[in-house]
């Protein structure tokens, strides 16, 4: 029995599958669970030890494994993958638009956690093929893994369609970080507005490293896959430790300020051909939904009209905005051109030249060497072809230096006219970009609820006749 | 007695419940927490290679190579803090499991439990919306500005830091390897040419020629009574590599699978100055490659350039002492493919180390050229060479205005710049197993493709130079083990059956032959127009450096010899199996 849902703020939601906000009664509990939290971060730190050293210099009972490199996934299991991935997509998006199941999305979040979490040790993922696909347009001599190129264009061809349904509950990385939250707290929108460009940044270096064959930088800082993996660097291990800690009381801090998979979808999803919608019905303006979000995507409707004092100052910050913006992506791109020389030196080859040339005349080291120690030896390449490769390489960063310091002067210029824009809402919606199509709000509306007979009809709020918002 | 059965217990609803296994499932995952991260702290140093123990022991078995109980100390040591610590990363292992799913169900519990007493929202009346989207709009510009100036900031400052050492184009490369060059050649720490003339700073001398500035060595000795023999001391380690001088010292090396060291014997006495094994050397392969006993791990002979010897294993080993036998460096090549072993011996180019590895078949692509910088250790360059092994030694030596390497293996005699590994020239004359080494006498190069032919080549070539610059081949009495000797005027071959040859060095005409009818694998050395060689069974013999066939001494030492001669202030040494011999003129009979 429903009895009010603007009531007095004790009331049992009978009959509502859980979500994720809770109150715990006690101070002790609350307690319990920092501590747990605490635990579980300090214990990351036991898992990050190195199952790779050199073996013994001499002869003794110790059984060496045959291969220190897992073996490739054969061709008939990376379509299964894709299969599977294609089908959780399907199923996202039925439980999004169809079913407009939280539940159900639960479940699907639980599968995709262990299925291309654990089980697939999160690889290939997503987020990482971006890089493939970067490496593959720049370098005509690397194959792109078919399944590489399906995980990268699956989810973006459903989010073109239907939003974010993959970040819903297929991503392993958002579904384990949904999973855990516990206790949201709202990011201020300033704060969120200011942190969101951090991913197509992230996107935007991880592309540069790639298409120069330089590293799969966001594969390699990726603070889940330690999680997936049971064992990491230790720096990884803890920062994923430390993400999730967050994720309990952070909505998805990954996928909102970090994921660059995440920045891409949002493109997407911003021009999708569906969106998702709160109310079935009509909006009773009843602001659940908005306290509903986690992940602040929830956008109120715009004020009726702007002041015509409003109005010019807002024409005249646009027309300056949109001056400055040449001039920003300009400046961030020289930036990004004196970034190239440090950012070159994650290229295998560049370090290997300046490592040649700094150190030719150091005495040699003594005593076990690295395999870092002994690169240039297996290299099996003289110092002059070395060389030759890193110029070569050092010039393409030139290039991609500038590329990459215009694109963070784009992102930075896009950012600041998207929050001086002034947009005509009439309900409360969710943002295209931002909404994970989590599906939190849905049975916190009130239409929601009479469309599964939880409700009458006779208790919602008349809708209003004139609409809301002009300008 | 009185029961209270008015009264009876509620049954547990479900929220209780789910709060029972929260509080367990926390508590669990707490306790195995605990007991993971006490486990970790415990254990701060697990990893092998940082025991303390362990680099102790290592430490003692440097200073003392042979202590065989050291050694079987840090395999037990070895092993087991191996084992521990993958014993150790399995406990992790099943510790993360469980911590990972208590934590699981203690999530699965919260979350149900905090469902039974979820509150909804209470959202009040914004009047003031639209002024608050205002503000809100204000404070995201700056945020945004505030986040982009700190990314260029964060950009910027970090390409303040850095400076780079690589060229701005690939023209450049050419020039920065040839200020390291022209460093090299200014700044060389060796010794000059004339120096290294006067002593015997390699495998037959410098330039490989086998020839000796002495002007007074001994023609004759006598075993018996002593006289000529300046003093005999017994052979003190397995090696068929033959001695260097250099100053007062003899260099050579010796060893087997278990030990290989480096022992310098002082020339005017005889007694063992130093000796030092080659130990602890990076990228030694664990396990010594299986050597014929007839080559063994040190038939490679020694090299120097006047400020330290170097020294190679058929292992791969490579090593730099000082003259005083102190260790510089060493690095491993990893161990040589090669049927017989390797023998190719070292050489020197100013203060750089010449490392030959041809080894395995032509297709392996094993095989390779190195310059190392001898005071570092540092490859200066390396080729690829498209041959398979060989056993031939390098030469080095200076014409047509440049440093040259020449280097034999089937087919191809070929000559790289010194300075930087460029190849020069290069002939496709070769046949058959290559063992002789090359020759540099009379501004050619002498090289004996075994059992087909003698040919002298001129070095100021181009490419490929076998029709053009062959000055001479000669098809008679073609050695397959020893090499030629020359003086630049005649050359004289020694077979492995004992057959000698003198062959004019300017039409490649032979003069005479003689056969000593013995085995023989010592190359012949020519000092004081006399040619000195040793036969496998100890005959040792001297003839004249002539057109015409004359022996001027004949003697059984009463060793065995594998290892050619070395010459230096009028003496003569000499490597057998049992003894190491130094002969001079000056050394009087012994009283009987």
């Amino acid at each position: 029995m429903i009895r009010t849902l603007h009531g007095d703020g004790g009331t049992l939601v009978a009959g509502l599958p859980p979500v994720g906000t809770f109150r715990l009664r006690s101070a002790a509990a609350r307690l319990a669970l920092l501590a747990l939290a605490a635990l579980v971060f300090l214990s990351a730190g036991s898992v990050s030890a190195d199952n790779r050293f050199p073996p013994p210099e001499f002869e003794t009972g110790h059984q060496l494994p045959t291969t220190t490199t897992p073996p490739a996934r054969s061709l008939f299991f990376e379509y299964v993958d894709l299969a599977v991935l294609a089908a959780s997509l399907g199923v996202a998006s039925w439980l999004i638009y169809r079913k407009r199941s939280r539940r159900g999305l639960i479940a699907l979040s639980i599968f995709s956690v262990l299925y291309f979490g654990f089980y697939k040790k999160g690889c290939v993922c997503a987020i990482g093929s971006v890089q493939n696909v970067a490496l593959a347009l720049f370098d005509p001599g690397y194959a792109v893994p078919l399944v590489a190129v399906g995980f990268f264009a699956l989810p973006l061809a459903f989010a073109l369609f239907g939003g974010r349904s993959f970040c819903a509950g297929v991503c392993p990385h958002g579904a384990l970080q949904d999973l855990v939250l516990l206790k949201p707290v709202k990011v201020p929108p300033w704060l969120e507005q200011g942190l969101s460009i951090l991913p197509f940044i992230y996107l935007g270096a991880g592309v540069l490293l790639a298409a120069t064959g330089s590293m799969f930088l966001i594969c390699q800082y990726d603070p889940f896959i330690p999680i997936f993996r049971l064992s990491g660097r230790t720096l990884m291990v803890v920062t994923g430790a430390a993400l999730l800690l967050l994720g309990v009381f952070v909505g998805r801090p990954y996928c909102r300020f970090l994921c660059p998979y995440g920045a891409l979808l949002k493109l997407a999803a911003t021009v999708a051909r569906f969106r998702v919608r709160v109310t079935p019905d009509y909006c009773t303006q009843c602001r659940l939904c908005e306290a509903s979000c986690p992940f602040g995507a929830m956008r109120e409707p715009a004020a009726n009209r702007l002041e015509p004092r409003e109005l010019t100052a807002g024409r005249w910050r646009l027309a300056a905005l949109l001056l400055m913006t040449p001039l920003l992506i300009g400046t961030l791109a020289w930036v990004g051109s004196r970034f190239s020389l440090p950012a070159s030196k994650l290229h295998p080859t560049v370090a290997l030249a300046e490592r040649f040339v700094a150190e030719r005349d150091a005495p040699l080291k003594t005593g076990a060497l690295s395999p870092d120690d002994l690169a240039l030896d297996r290299a099996r390449q003289t110092p002059e072809e070395i060389m030759t490769q890193a110029v070569g390489i050092r010039r393409k960063f030139g290039i991609g230096g500038w590329v990459f310091g215009g694109w963070v002067g784009l992102v930075i210029a896009a950012k600041l006219i998207s929050v001086s824009l002034h947009r005509r809402r009439t309900d409360y919606e969710p943002d295209r970009g931002d909404c994970f199509a989590c599906a939190r709000c849905f049975e916190y509306c009130p239409n929601e609820l009479v469309r599964r007979g939880l409700m009458p009809a006779s208790e919602l709020p008349k809708p209003k006749t004139e609409p809301a918002v002009t300008i | 007695m009185k029961f209270n059965v008015d009264k009876p217990k509620p049954a547990p609803s479900p929220a209780r419940t789910w709060e029972l296994i929260a509080w367990t499932a926390g508590l669990f995952s707490i306790l195995v927490g605990l007991v993971m991260v006490f486990g970790h702290l415990q254990n701060p140093t697990l990893d092998p290679l940082k025991s303390p123990e362990l680099k102790e022991n290592k430490t003692q078995l440097r200073e003392n190579p042979l202590d065989e109980t050291t050694k079987q100390v840090i395999r037990d040591l070895d092993l087991r803090l191996r084992a521990r610590y993958f014993r150790q990363l399995s406990r992790v292992q099943t510790g993360t499991y469980l911590l990972l799913g208590g934590v699981a169900v203690f999530i699965f519990a919260v979350a149900r439990r905090s469902a039974y007493s979820r509150q909804l929202p209470m959202p009040g009346l914004r009047p003031n919306a639209a002024a608050e989207a205002a503000a809100m709009a204000v404070r995201s510009r700056w945020s945004v500005t505030a986040g982009g100036a700190a990314i260029a900031a964060f950009l910027f400052v970090l390409s303040l830091g850095f400076s780079t050492v690589l060229p701005r184009n690939t023209g450049e490369i050419k020039k920065l390897l040839g200020a390291g060059e022209t460093a090299a050649v200014v700044e060389s720490d060796a010794a000059s040419a004339e120096e290294m003339r006067m002593n015997w700073p390699q495998f037959r001398g410098y330039e490989g020629a086998g020839l000796s500035v002495s002007t007074n060595p001994p023609v004759a000795w006598d075993v018996k009574t002593g006289a000529g023999i300046a003093w005999k001391t017994a052979a003190p380690c397995l090696g068929f590599n033959s001695p260097l001088i250099w100053g007062n010292k003899v260099f050579f090396s010796g060893g087997d699978a278990a030990l290989r060291e480096v022992v310098c014997l002082d020339l005017q006495t005889g007694q063992a100055l130093w000796r030092q094994a080659i130990t602890n050397v990076p990228g030694s392969p664990a396990n010594p490659p299986e050597i014929p006993e007839s080559t063994g791990f040190a038939a490679a002979s020694m090299a120097s350039d006047g400020r330290r010897v170097y020294v190679i294993f058929a292992n791969g080993d490579v090593a730099a002492l000082t003259l005083d036998g102190k260790p510089i460096w060493s690095r491993g090549f990893g161990a040589l493919k090669n049927a017989y072993g390797h023998a190719t011996s070292l050489t020197t180019w100013r203060d750089r180390l010449i490392v030959q590895l041809d080894q395995g078949e032509t297709e392996d692509r094993k095989s390779k050229l190195y310059a190392l910088d001898g005071r570092t250790g540092r490859v200066v360059w390396q080729k690829d060479r498209k041959m398979g092994a060989s056993w031939a030694s390098p030469i080095t030596f200076e014409s047509a205005g440049k440093g040259q390497i020449v280097v034999l293996a089937v087919p191809l005699i070929m000559a790289y710049a010194a300075a930087d590994g460029a190849e020069l020239w290069q002939a496709d004359l070769l046949n058959g197993e290559i063992t002789p080494s090359p020759a540099f006498a009379g501004g050619q190069v002498i090289v004996a493709s075994p059992s087909d032919k003698l040919v002298a080549i001129r070095p100021d070539g181009a490419g490929e130079i076998s029709k053009s610059h062959v000055v001479w081949t000669n098809e008679d009495n073609v050695p397959d083990v020893t090499s030629p000797a020359s003086d630049g005027e005649l050359v004289f071959c020694l077979t492995t059956s004992g057959m000698m040859t003198c062959f004019d060095a300017k039409d490649g005409k032979k003069q005479w032959e003689h056969d000593f009818e013995f085995e023989c694998h010592a190359s012949p050395v020519i000092a004081a127009k006399r040619v000195y060689f040793t036969g496998q069974k100890g005959v040792a013999v001297v003839v004249e450096a002539a057109r015409q066939f004359k022996e001027s001494f004949r003697t059984e030492m009463g060793d065995a010899f594998h290892a050619s001669p070395a010459f230096a202030q009028e003496r003569i040494v000499l490597r057998g199996v049992t003894n190491v011999w130094c002969l001079s003129a000056s050394a009087p009979a012994k009283a009987p």
